[in-house]
């Protein structure tokens, strides 16, 4: 808990809700909008705790990143308080095996909507989700396509033929000796 | 689609009190020529296209329909349903869930139909080559007519491609739509290569087809085979009863 600067610049009940919980690093990356890591097993206790103390009542996004490096994903929920108005980001990290976390519907209730999101696209499964069936990609049946591991090039070569694009108008370049490619004045 | 066979002669049906003269058959394609080119030529001056929009493209259609291009000098209007009109612009990429929509769109219209590819995304999937879900070759799942090619292609160059498709059907060349009957398994086939093997229409084409007088050697293959067996009961109930019907 390093944070001990920057907390006495934040409005007094954001203080409060944070010194309730151990081992929060907090970062403010511009003037209110908050950075904080946190072990993944704290962030239900986390987002009950600002959303009674401090007014964060809107969970505004879910985002997901695929840290291929480490075989991890990073999850940050983005939080906003009418009150407090200030940008609360919660980042936790998650191991991809099993790749399970607890859904935070119950807190949330739009959390369901970003959840079955993420386990689409990434695979990431939330235990206690009232909904995990596939939501845009009904028509897939290929990896959770936003993992960085998933070439989408090579997919697409796979899956579909490519235009033989040959129209009269190239032909008839061609064949004067001509060509798409600029010739240098001599 | 009536399956009542009209009694022309009296060989046909012998109770009838309806005599007609037996038409000769190279008279009768004669007369259907022509009476077909007249057809086309009345047909090529009023069109109804149908845009499906969920492509950028769809931004360059309103200048292209109201008043400062207006494509209605040219005889073509937009119409809201797809059984009430002729062409269906496809104004940009479609991804594998759209291209589904599109495909049920596109057999719900009546024959003859013309389709318009606008802009690269539908050509080879444009600046979405490399996506996983943007389809790339349209023609492969639907015979096009015609592509307009752009990225996005402007007012004047839509306007261009619909003049190049009024000659077309003018000239009695715009008949992709027959080859869709006429082929139906391969595109059936490169549909079922997206969707899964149990993808199927409410729409009975090779039904359409028999009707249509349009059943080819390609109409019907291993991919409709697929089609009998997942197709809901809907279809291939109307399918025995056909099968019923015409059984003599």
């Amino acid at each position: 808990m390093n944070a001990s600067a920057s907390l006495e610049s934040l409005p007094e009940s954001l203080q409060a809700a944070f010194q309730e919980l151990p081992n929060l690093h907090i970062t403010e990356t511009s003037p209110r909008r908050l950075k904080i890591n946190l072990q993944a097993d704290a962030l239900p206790a986390f987002l009950e705790l600002l959303k009674g103390r401090a007014g964060y009542i809107h969970l505004s996004a879910i985002s997901c990143v695929d840290w291929d490096e480490s075989n991890e994903f990073e999850l940050v929920y983005h939080l906003w308080s009418y009150q407090v108005k200030t940008l609360v980001s919660a980042h936790i990290l998650i191991p991809k095996k099993p790749g399970r976390y607890v859904s935070v519907h119950d807190i949330h209730t739009p959390a369901a909507f970003f959840e079955r999101d993420i386990h689409e696209m990434f695979g990431l499964y939330f235990e206690g989700a009232p909904d995990q069936e596939p939501f845009i990609l009904t028509e897939w049946y290929g990896p959770p396509p936003m993992l960085k591991s998933f070439d989408t090039e090579a997919y697409a070569n796979d899956t579909w033929n490519w235009q033989d694009y040959q129209p009269k108008w190239l032909q008839e370049i061609e064949a004067n000796g001509g060509s798409l490619v600029t010739q240098k004045e001599k | 689609m009536s399956q009542k066979v009209i009694p022309v002669t009296a060989e046909h049906n012998p109770d009838t009190d309806v005599a007609c003269r037996e038409i000769d058959k190279q008279e009768r394609s004669l007369l259907g020529k022509v009476i077909d080119r007249f057809a086309d030529h009345c047909r090529a001056r009023s069109l109804f296209i149908l845009h499906y929009c969920t492509g950028c493209g769809a931004i360059e259609l309103p200048p292209t329909i109201t008043s400062r291009f207006d494509s209605e000098r040219l005889g073509i209007q937009p119409m809201v349903t797809p059984r009430q009109a002729d062409i269906l612009l496809i104004t940009g990429y479609l991804s594998t869930k759209t291209l589904k929509r599109v495909i049920l769109t596109y057999e719900q219209m009546q024959g003859p139909k013309y389709v318009i590819g606008m802009g690269s995304c539908t050509i080879n999937g444009g600046m979405y080559w490399n996506s996983y879900a943007t389809v790339k070759r349209l023609q492969e799942y639907l015979p096009v007519d015609l592509y307009i090619a752009g990225c996005m292609p402007r007012p004047e160059a839509i306007q261009q491609g619909f003049l190049q498709l009024i000659k077309q059907i003018d000239r009695g060349e715009g008949n992709a739509w027959q080859d869709y009957y006429r082929r139906y398994d391969q595109y059936l086939g490169n549909q079922q290569a997206l969707f899964g093997p149990d993808w199927h229409t409410p729409t009975d084409v090779i039904a359409e087809a028999k009707h249509y007088n349009m059943l080819g050697e390609h109409t019907e293959g291993e991919h409709t085979a697929l089609l009998e067996k997942f197709a809901s009961a809907y279809v291939t109930n109307a399918k025995t009863n056909t099968a019923l019907q015409y059984q003599e």
